[in-house]
């Protein structure tokens, strides 16, 4: 019966539930469901992490390149992130070039990277207008059950937290560089920016983290991505129906204390695989 | 052509023209200082089958830069432009049919997805689709002594610390979209919200009088 | 409300522009209490209990309380009852396939001319202009297009002839022609005689004794959309004496 309603009219199931503050999946409105985080499962990457929010999971590996930095910023590496939506994830997406929506988070992941400055690009540079370090972010989506935005961003910094990169000088004799890879040391990550999405339900009911079903089926969508001094780093609404002060207000707060809860998570594990050394 | 000169919140001055081209159901072009943006729609028009929806119209969005291809950039302000524009139109008036809104940059001098919002505005406007209320875009910069900046122009932009663009509803003053770079306090996000809902009383304003002028032609 | 409505006739609305539905405050006692009823055409909506426009366009009010925006629209959305000239795309067994600028093709069936049976067929074409009537249209359903009227009769509807062009205009200057004491067309008859056939969808197709008289009346008529009274009858004017 239950299975029949939620088929026929999806809208009615979910408003049924939202009317008794709950969801589907047992959850409350402003809860998150479990995210779990694995670092550094890709060895041959130079940094790497594996992120489940509920079912949705997202695997970020990071290779590192020497390049030739960019003429007009000859004192800057650079960070090329890439998010693929492959028609592994969910049967939404078919294979070919990207559609719009990887290419739409590939763009957001690459302004949360430069808004919040997590990585200092001067950081990368190894000899001004030489020699620099381009980081390819690539993220893939394994498992696609809605908010892709959150478990990206947390993807990307704890595989940044992981990445390691070899020490490099260059002989000035030949002028070839000579790659260490021996002594290898951690990337200097200044901020911890985290997203936190929210969707609209029928203009005026809020719910955090939505699934792939509270996607579709919402009037709008909002990603709210805070660093750990509270700074906002995106506000990030993609139209759909209005939102008014003291739900944006509401997002924010829930935003930050995600933020602490992820950072916190990040470090916990990063403990645990030190000590497991 | 209708030109508005600005002064209370410095927006630039803008302008707009409607309906000059003659084969798009709607069209218009919108400029911002030098910021100029032209804007097509055709539609409700003939829907390919595999984009069909059974309940209401499906909506493209096509940015075309000024040199070269769309790239992602264009693509995740496509988004942006689609989804602001699928709140505010009735699309369930209109279902299996497709409406295309092409966005001409004709040359970038700031505030550019601002600039696309109105034009798109104007442009739906005048193709006389129906919608439950208007938009418009606004864009504000933050500048390094935490100075607000509305409509920035180009070298502005480049001067700031954040950068954010917001679509305001006509009827409810209301955030439809937003979009931001760069970092900033929540306090500077209101302010920058109650800013942008004072500079679109002004858009609203000259959108309402250039209508009107338009159609005072044939009282 | 009705007055709030009635203040407003003549004037520009844009969407999103609402009136509230409350009943006025004011209620005479002398007066019989009659709940007034407001009727509704294109371009107003009821959301909840307000009168939203959702077009840009002039309010327009007639008696006793109808009230509808007059836009300038170029794409065509059909309505039940309106006539418009369509051409034959497809023939496909029993109907023919008629492209009216709508968002998608109306059908047309081949009983739907005046005397035709299963045995006499009409003669139509593909590519065949003809002027018929919506029997059907709207939002969820294929628009339907009929011939005759509801007595079986032609009525001016069907098959176009040889000769004439068609063209295309805005759907606001499409109702200013049909409109009764049309001032454009008293305009038009003081030129040359012709025969005018104006759709519904912004398609009109004239006809005159030459092909030159043809092409003026085509271009005078595209050109009044953009003009004044006063700048259309110098036109018209100059245009009559160049002629002569």
């Amino acid at each position: 019966m239950a299975a029949g309603f939620k088929t026929a009219e999806p809208l009615e199931y979910h408003r049924s539930f939202l009317k008794e503050n709950c969801r589907p999946d047992g959850r409350v409105l402003s809860e998150f469901r479990t995210t779990t985080l694995n670092i550094g499962s890709i060895s041959t990457a130079d940094g790497s992490a594996l992120v489940k929010v509920g079912s949705t999971t997202v695997i970020c590996g990071i290779k590192a390149e020497l390049a030739n930095p960019a003429v007009e910023t000859p004192g800057k590496g650079y960070i090329v992130p890439n998010v693929d939506l492959p028609p592994l994830c969910s049967s939404r997406f078919r294979p070919g070039p990207p559609g719009e929506q990887a290419q739409a988070a590939s763009q957001f992941i690459a302004d949360v990277i430069e808004s919040s400055e997590v990585i200092d690009t001067e950081d990368l540079c190894i000899e001004r207008g030489k020699l620099c370090w381009v980081l390819y972010c690539d993220i893939i989506c394994l498992d696609y059950d809605g908010n892709i935005l959150d478990a990206c961003v947390i993807a990307l910094l704890a595989a940044l937290k992981n990445t390691k990169l070899p020490e490099v000088t260059v002989n000035t004799e030949t002028s070839t560089p000579e790659v260490n890879v021996e002594k290898r040391s951690l990337l200097h990550i200044h901020k911890h920016p985290v997203a936190a999405s929210f969707c609209v339900f029928d203009d005026s009911i809020l719910i955090v983290d939505p699934t792939d079903e509270e996607e579709k089926l919402s009037t709008a969508q909002l990603t709210v991505v805070t660093d750990e001094e509270g700074q906002l780093c995106s506000v990030h609404k993609p139209g759909g129906t209005s939102l008014s002060g003291e739900k944006l207000q509401e997002c924010i707060s829930r935003a930050t204390a995600r933020q602490r809860e992820i950072q916190k998570l990040i470090d916990k594990v990063i403990k645990s695989i030190k000590t497991a050394k | 052509m209708e030109v508005c000169r600005s002064s209370a919140v410095s927006l630039r001055e803008f302008g707009c023209e409607q309906s000059l081209l003659s084969r798009p159901d709607g069209s218009a072009s919108f400029v911002q200082g030098d910021t100029s943006v032209l804007a097509g729609v055709y539609g409700p028009a003939e829907v390919k089958v595999s984009k069909e929806i059974y309940d209401r119209a499906t909506v493209e969005v096509l940015i075309q830069p000024k040199v070269g291809l769309p790239s992602v950039r264009e693509r995740s302000q496509e988004q942006c432009v689609r989804e602001t524009c699928e709140a505010s139109l009735l699309l369930s008036l209109h279902p299996r049919s497709s409406l295309t809104l092409v966005l001409q940059v004709l040359h970038d001098d700031g505030s550019l997805l601002s600039c696309s919002l109105n034009s798109a505005c104007m442009a739906l406007m005048d193709a006389g689709l129906p919608m439950s209320c208007l938009f418009c875009g606004v864009t504000c910069a933050i500048d390094y002594d935490g100075k607000i900046i509305t409509d920035p122009s180009a070298a502005q932009e480049k001067g700031s610390r954040a950068l954010m663009t917001f679509a305001i509803d006509s009827t409810e003053r209301r955030v439809l979209m937003s979009s931001t770079k760069g970092s900033f306090s929540v306090h500077e996000l209101q302010q920058c919200i109650a800013v942008s809902q004072k500079a679109s009383e002004k858009i609203f304003q000259f959108y309402r009088d250039s209508i009107s002028r338009r159609y005072s032609k044939n009282l | 409300m009705l007055s709030s409505l009635k203040d407003r006739v003549g004037a520009v609305l844009l969407p999103g522009d609402g009136f509230s539905l409350d009943t006025d405050d004011t209620i005479s006692l002398t007066e019989q209490a009659k709940p007034d009823k407001v009727l509704c055409g294109p371009g107003l909506r009821r959301s909840g209990a307000r009168l939203v426009a959702c077009k840009s366009g002039v309010l327009r009010h007639k008696l006793p309380n109808v009230f509808w925006v007059d836009s300038q629209q170029r794409r065509y959305v059909p309505a039940k009852g309106e006539t418009v000239i369509g051409i034959v795309m497809l023939k496909s067994g029993d109907v023919f396939k008629v492209d009216f600028g709508g968002s998608e093709q109306a059908s047309l069936s081949y009983l739907a001319f005046e005397g035709s049976t299963k045995r006499n067929r009409p003669n139509v074409q593909v590519g065949d202009l003809v002027f018929a009537q919506f029997t059907i249209a709207n939002k969820d359903m294929e628009p339907e297009l009929v011939c005759i009227d509801s007595s079986g009769r032609a009525n001016g509807m069907g098959v176009f002839g040889p000769g004439g062009l068609l063209f295309r205009v805005s759907l606001g200057l499409v109702r200013r022609l049909l409109a009764p004491h049309s001032d454009i067309r008293s305009d038009l008859d003081q030129l040359f005689p012709c025969e005018l056939v104006v759709g519904m969808n912004g398609r009109v197709w004239v006809k005159s004794s030459s092909i030159q008289q043809t092409l003026i009346l085509a271009n005078l008529l595209q050109s009044c959309d953009t003009m004044t009274a006063p700048q259309r009858q110098e036109l018209f004017k100059r245009v009559k004496q160049g002629a002569l």
